[in-house]
């Protein structure tokens, strides 16, 4: 009986360990807390680049509501996880244009290391400054890259942690579109 | 006159210096960390957003300087970062639900560790015990015995 119950105890041991290791990244498999939630507002100044087209300033709150949006958080210094997603972006975002609104939030960066990175990609889609990652916040982000869904009511989605592929790119933009 | 208005210059000078690009404010309360230490950096493993230095807790830690500066309160701060990043931010796991699991297991452990201790000595004061009431008799004979069980 004894001999049972320490080997019991040693499995039991051993499982809670084995378990312990396999939390590998956590933070991809968390849920957004703003899952089915409106997606937070907010008001910004483009990259000068973008200004031409878009204006000086670019308010989320004219969007949302209206029409689906693919919301893309990155920075020039995040290696190589954005440089990976960057071109993937530009081709969805060529794609379905004309129904889903794509914006990349430029997050506690540089103006010109930033405008670097969207001459190096050549993104078309408007692209936010948020030099203090105030935005990022308000999302509940962990790290860059992440990107949110946003349906054409203006809820939050999806969300998803680290580089995007183009596969569960197609699958965000699918959930989104009326 | 002339002094005043050099003086003025120069307030207004440091005013604009100190709102001009996006550096953190420079003197962060002590009540900022307080409240800090209690939520997680969100892209370190370990650390609370007191002691990281990654950009994104320099910006829950301003956040928390301005929400104390509109006077709100500390439980209000700290539900603000629960609304964005769920109860996953909380430095400490709340008590309660698989929280308190967390909180109970140092104290199941200690429990189990002593309730073992308590049995293994038990049981090796009863054999010491049992051995103190042998008589001489017996262990005459059962010396024999094996004496006996060698001889053969």
């Amino acid at each position: 009986m004894r001999t049972l119950l320490g080997i019991v105890l040693a499995v039991a041991i051993g499982a809670l360990l084995w378990w312990g290791m396999q939390t590998k990244d956590e933070r991809s498999e968390l849920p957004s807390a703003l899952a089915g939630r409106p997606a937070p507002a907010f008001d910004l100044e483009l990259l000068p680049s973008y200004q031409e087209a878009w204006g000086e300033r670019l308010d989320l709150e004219e969007y949302l509501g209206r029409k689906p949006v693919i919301l893309n958080f990155w920075a020039s210094w995040c290696y190589p996880a954005c440089y990976e997603e960057a071109p993937i972006l530009e081709a969805a975002w060529r794609r379905y244009r004309d129904r889903v609104l794509f914006v990349g939030v430029n997050t506690q960066d540089e103006v010109d290391k930033a405008e670097r990175f969207v001459a190096q990609f050549g993104l078309s889609f408007p692209n936010v400054y948020d030099p203090r990652g105030k935005v990022g916040i308000d999302y509940g982000m962990y790290g860059v890259p992440e990107t949110f869904a946003i349906s054409a009511d203006g809820r939050v989605l999806g969300r998803h942690a680290g580089s995007i592929d183009a596969e569960k790119l197609e699958a965000m933009i699918r959930e989104v579109l009326p | 006159m002339r002094r005043g208005l050099l003086a003025l210059a120069l307030v207004l000078g440091l005013a604009a210096a100190q709102t001009v690009g996006n550096e953190p404010p420079p003197d962060l309360s002590p009540q900022v960390f307080e409240i800090a230490k209690k939520l997680r950096c969100p892209v370190c493993r370990g650390e609370s957003a007191a002691e990281s230095n990654a950009g994104v807790t320099e910006e829950m830690r301003r956040q928390i300087a301005e929400m104390l500066a509109e006077g709100k309160s500390e439980d209000e701060i700290i539900q603000y970062f629960v609304d964005r990043y769920t109860e996953w931010i909380l430095y400490e796991p709340p008590k309660r639900g698989l929280g308190l699991v967390v909180w109970l297991a140092p104290v199941i452990g200690l429990g189990l560790f002593g309730l073992g201790l308590y049995s293994y000595l038990k049981t090796t004061a009863r054999r010491a015990k049992e051995l103190e009431g042998v008589s001489d008799e017996e262990l005459a004979r059962v010396e024999a015995e094996l004496e006996e069980g060698e001889a053969t």
